[in-house]
Parts: C-alpha cells; sequence; structure tokens
C-alpha cells in the first residue's frame, strides 16, 4: 500500500507547489506555513481535486478519508445520534472518545467549534481508513484534546496516516516528515533522521538539537526526556 | 470598471431599467454587451447557471398561471448579469470608500464596511459549499437535492458564528461607530459614457414602456 505523487504541480494566482515522493504506512507529518498549499495538496492526495500537471496514485489503497480543518463541513446529521448515525457509529461510543458529556439528541451545531471538532475526530478515527489525511487536525483544539488526539493517532496500527498541520507543541509518534517550503514539498526523511533536515521544527526542538540532544521523536515525552537529559 | 462609485450607479439605474420594463431589459443587454467584459469574468459559473434554471422555473409556473412569464424571466435574466457583473467587478475596499464618500464617515463608513464583509464572506460561501459537497461525497452520501438542506444548515450556522467572531474581534480592537478613510478614484472617459448611458437605458425603459 502506498501514496506516489510524481511530479506533481499545483499553480495558484499566489502561490505554486511542486510534489514529489512515495508515502507508505505510517504516520507522515506534513508542515508548512499558513498559505503554503498543504490544503490543496490533501486534496489532490484524497483524489478529490485533480493536479494541474503531474500524477498522483494511489496503490492498494481502498478506502479514504480527507478530514478538513472545519468539522461543520462534514456535518450532515441535525443531532449528534444522527452525525455519529451518518458514519456508521454509535453514539455513546463516540461521545466516550470525544469526551463529550451532553445528550444525544442535542443538535450538533450547538456544540462549540472544540466540542465540534473533537466529535468529528472521534467519528474518523473510530473507522479505519487505508488513507487517512487530516487537515489541522490540532485546530480548536486545547492541550488535553490534542493530546486525546495523539493517543488516538499513535494506536492506528495499519493504513498511511498523514497529517498536514502548522502545529508547534503537540504531537503524535510520527515515522516521516515532511515541509513545504519555498513552493516545493521537501521529503525530511524517516525519523529521528529527519530532524536535521526539518527547517519548520518548533524553536524547542531546534534548542535541544543545537545542544546536541536529539529526541527520539516528537512527542511530548520524547521532548521532555531530551530537554531532561544531562549534557555530558 | 475602476471608479466604484460609477459602477454602484450604473448597477442601481440598469437594475431599475430592467425591472420596469422588456424594452428596459433589452436595453440593459445592450449596454452589458458594450461595457462590460461579458462572460470572461464570471467567477461562479454554476450558480449563475443554478440561478437562470431556478427563474426558468418560476416564470414557467408564471406562464402556466396566466401571467407573462417570459417578461419575467427576461428581466429577471438582465438584473442577474448586472449583479454578475459588480460582483466580479468589485474589489477589497470598493465598497467601504463609496459609502463614506456617499454617506460620511459613520453613517457610509459602516455601510460600505458591512457591504464589504458581506460580500467577502459571500465568495467564501461558494468555497465552503464545495467542500461541504466533497465531505458529503466521501461519507459515502450521494449528492442530491435533500443535500442542500444541511449544506444551507451548516452555511448559515458557520455565516452567523464567523459574524459573531468578527464582531468580537472588532470591538477588542477597539471599533465603536464609522472612521475616517482616506479614498481616491479614477475615472477613465469611458466609465463617464458607460454611466450617461445606464441613465439613457432608464429614460428608455420608462419611455418604451
Amino acid at each position: 500500500m502506498r501514496l506516489v505523487l510524481d511530479t506533481v504541480v499545483l499553480q495558484r494566482p499566489s502561490w505554486s507547489l511542486a510534489a514529489s515522493g512515495v508515502f507508505t504506512p505510517g504516520i507522515h507529518l506534513v508542515s508548512g506555513d499558513v498559505g503554503s498549499g498543504k490544503s490543496t495538496l490533501a486534496l489532490e492526495m484524497a483524489g478529490l481535486q485533480v493536479p494541474d500537471s503531474g500524477t498522483v496514485t494511489r496503490e492498494g489503497i481502498r478506502t479514504a478519508l480527507l478530514s478538513f480543518q472545519f468539522p461543520e463541513f462534514h456535518i450532515t446529521g441535525f443531532s449528534i445520534a444522527e452525525e455519529c448515525a451518518s458514519w456508521g457509529l454509535e453514539p455513546e461510543g463516540v461521545l466516550h472518545h470525544a469526551g463529550i458529556k451532553v445528550q444525544e439528541d442535542t443538535p450538533v451545531l450547538s456544540l462549540s467549534r472544540g466540542e465540534l471538532k473533537r466529535l468529528h475526530l472521534a467519528c474518523v478515527l473510530s473507522r479505519e481508513y487505508d488513507l487517512l489525511l487530516l487537515d489541522e487536525p490540532f485546530s480548536s483544539l486545547d492541550c488535553p484534546g490534542k493530546e486525546e488526539i495523539c493517543r488516538q493517532l499513535n494506536a492506528r496500527t495499519r493504513g498511511i496516516t498523514i497529517l498536514f498541520t502548522h502545529e508547534q507543541s503537540i504531537f503524535p509518534h510520527v515515522d516521516h516528515i515532511w515541509e513545504i517550503t519555498g513552493g516545493f514539498l521537501d521529503d525530511c526523511g524517516e525519523m529521528p533522521g529527519a530532524f536535521t533536515r526539518w527547517q519548520h521544527a518548533p524553536s524547542l526542538i531546534k534548542r535541544l538539537l543545537q545542544t546536541g540532544r536529539v529526541p527520539d521523536n516528537i512527542t511530548l515525552e520524547d521532548i521532555q526526556e531530551a530537554a531532561c537529559r544531562t549534557r555530558g | 470598471m475602476q471608479d466604484p462609485r460609477v459602477r454602484l450607479f450604473c448597477a442601481f439605474l440598469l437594475s431599475i431599467a430592467a425591472f420596469v420594463s422588456i424594452a428596459g431589459a433589452s436595453l440593459v443587454f445592450a449596454w452589458w454587451v458594450v461595457f462590460t467584459p461579458r462572460w470572461h469574468n464570471i467567477r461562479h459559473y454554476r450558480a449563475v447557471v443554478a440561478t437562470l434554471l431556478l427563474f426558468g422555473i418560476v416564470s414557467a409556473v408564471i406562464e402556466l398561471t396566466g401571467s407573462n412569464g417570459l417578461s419575467y424571466f427576461v428581466r429577471m435574466t438582465a438584473i442577474l448579469l448586472i449583479g454578475v457583473w459588480v460582483f466580479a467587478d468589485t474589489r477589497l475596499g470598493d465598497f467601504l470608500a463609496t459609502g463614506t464618500w456617499l454617506l460620511g464617515s459613520r453613517t457610509g463608513f459602516e455601510l460600505g464596511m458591512i457591504a464589504g464583509m458581506s460580500l467577502e464572506m459571500a465568495g467564501g460561501l461558494f468555497e465552503d459549499f464545495h467542500r461541504i459537497r466533497m465531505a458529503s461525497v466521501q461519507k459515502g452520501m450521494p449528492w442530491s437535492i435533500k443535500s442542500i438542506l444541511p449544506a444551507g444548515r451548516i452555511l448559515i450556522s458557520d455565516t452567523l458564528r464567523r459574524a459573531d467572531d468578527t464582531a468580537e474581534i472588532l470591538a477588542i480592537r477597539g471599533y465603536r461607530a464609522g472612521g475616517a478613510l482616506c479614498q481616491h478614484f479614477s475615472t477613465p472617459p469611458g466609465e463617464i459614457l458607460a454611466g450617461l448611458c445606464a441613465a439613457a437605458a432608464l429614460v428608455g425603459a420608462y419611455l418604451l414602456r
């Protein structure tokens, strides 16, 4: 199972993006500045939009989902129960995963943006996809919410998961880092070797690297462990 | 058209002209052919086609009930063409500049700002609608006429939420009412001619009624 980008080019009036690379099973992080083309690239990868040139090939991928940054776009039910049913899920389990304490017949749009995001991600992460693309999964979430999503992502054992984010503090355990710089999708490589090429690395990670303390990964625990490491 | 004042002036006069009579609508159509880029600057073809379809249905119903459905269709189409042209030609800040010029730094500024924000939001709604459609298809729910209701509910709810956020941001930044604006307009001779022709179309619409 793999997703192949072959000299894909996306052209917009204010920016352009060229991307090539192979995405294999595991968790991939695509970082980049706001407006660098992450969301558009996600659309192309999901097959929801055709690139201006080049090809996107999904080999062995039977099920795919792109979770948009704004969870409202995915809502088709009126109540929470209807919304869960539209994903083929029981509301009790989803509400438990999302950590939301409301009645199942509560109108889904009466939830706050953060609650809505948690509900949506709980629905998405309760299902199995060969290719799961998450556009800014941490937006609108507080720190405990982000940590819970990371826990659920870490529990995924199969498929290709790609996170498109400019998050700078809380991450799941990732296998591969990519970043968009200067209109190109750069392959920073597998972890932990990717650190040396990751220009968008959070400032705390950069500082750790400068002092020779290379974390094993980018999870909060890995960063804390590296920060507490005694310098020899 | 560079001068937003002339653009709004023309749109106002031409809308009335199209509404007054079929002859007026024909003059408006002629004006549209001469003074606008016609189909070349339409931003959302599908929305225009859908609106024309809606007009067609309403016209058919009017015709079947014994009134003049064709007249309704021609006049509404002329108004739609003018609306589409204004929407495509308007740039950020046009309404704010025109409002302040026309009605001053308090009422004019506020009305201009509201109009500008509404137009900006309208542009975003098309993009949001497209995303909602994609999300629905991903869920395995084929897009149909039934999908319009939940999509509309989300768009309205989202727009109200964004309006609330914008109001809060304005308040946090200290906005109370009105504001100063040093607007600058450029009016090429061709646009003055377009304005005069729009006025002539309105007069013609009344005379040929």
